[in-house]
């Protein structure tokens, strides 16, 4: 597979894990969030490691995160945004597209 | 955050390009296939405790009074046998629900509180117009032999149908409107038939509901 052919897939969604976590958020209903436990326990991510792609999608403003509390009783939620719904479906789309292309 | 661990398993720029895009469509179905099992409160078990209290329950109350001439009221043993019942299967329903929303927070917590406050006011309201029945002077055998094991149960499937019309749920709406059908056509059979026939066709339409969301399951 060359780079050429994967350039219509958004490069910050087509990585395993962020693929992952984007699509379990956009399993909840709009304007709902996930705690960062229950995101990690599905996905079976290590903490740093969600974290880190969580940054990222947080840098490109896909998903947003709030925390509550204060020190070791801290909770961090997760949801996804209008945009990061809206990157994901339009990487589905493109992933659709390139199926078929690849079909042919 | 408020986890910290280890990052060495950080992706870096262009991760993704040696992901296959056949390799891509696997990884979102399968996570999407997931995360909707895990969130969806429907639980089989809760479903098939359901079956229990109508089966068992509503049956040891028929079995008790299935001799009597006269409405002399259930005996106490049978009662006993429902409430347990209903206890055991509210217990199930509880934690499959708890499990399936642990974590979610948001607008799904403010819509499952306005859905318990409904559905606690329909089966409220229910019981109060049951006590008021038999303030009035109404008989035990239609208060207690008819109303009881029908009304308050149509009152509560009408609430929980409302519920699943809106989150478009057309499954458990179907099983709603069913155990609506069942315990109102029942309260033309009596006492006996109140109890029995309501047992029986609710435990039906529990069962069929479970194997309908084991069947889902399995095509997902």
């Amino acid at each position: 597979m060359t780079a050429n052919t994967l350039e219509p897939l958004d490069p910050l969604i087509h990585v395993p894990a962020r693929l992952r976590i984007l699509v379990t958020l956009a399993a909840l209903n709009e304007g709902d969030t996930l705690s960062f436990t229950r995101l990690q326990n599905m996905l079976d991510l290590t903490p740093g490691n969600l974290i880190t792609h969580l940054r990222k999608l947080e840098d490109a403003r896909y998903i947003g995160t709030s925390k509550t509390g204060n020190g070791v009783a801290a909770l961090t939620s997760v949801a996804l945004t209008r945009h990061g719904r809206a990157a994901l479906d339009a990487y589905t789309e493109a992933l659709r597209d390139l199926l078929g292309e690849l079909a042919k | 955050m408020n986890a910290a661990g280890d990052t060495n398993q950080t992706g870096t720029a262009g991760e993704g390009a040696g992901l296959d895009p056949r390799e891509a469509a696997r990884i979102l179905e399968q996570t999407k296939r997931q995360a909707r099992r895990q969130f969806d409160p429907q639980s089989v078990l809760a479903a098939v405790a359901g079956a229990g209290v109508f089966l068992f329950g509503y049956g040891a109350v028929w079995w008790s009074m299935r001799d009597q001439n006269v409405y002399s009221g259930p005996a106490g043993w049978s009662l006993a046998v429902l409430y347990g019942l209903i206890a055991v299967s509210a217990i199930v329903g509880g934690v499959a629900l708890s499990r399936a929303n642990a974590g979610v927070s948001g607008r799904a917590r403010r819509q499952r509180q306005a859905q318990a406050a409904a559905i606690a006011a329909a089966g409220i309201g229910a019981w109060v117009v049951e006590g008021a029945l038999r303030y009035r002077g109404v008989s035990f055998e239609i208060v207690y032999g008819v109303y009881g094991p029908t009304v308050p149960l149509i009152a509560l499937a009408a609430a929980a149908a409302g519920i699943a019309a809106m989150r478009e749920s057309w499954l458990q709406l179907g099983v709603c409107i069913a155990i609506i059908a069942v315990a109102s056509v029942s309260t033309f059979f009596g006492p006996l038939g109140a109890w029995g026939l309501t047992g029986l066709g609710c435990c039906l339409v529990l069962l069929v509901y479970a194997s309908a969301l084991v069947a889902r399951r399995r095509r997902a």
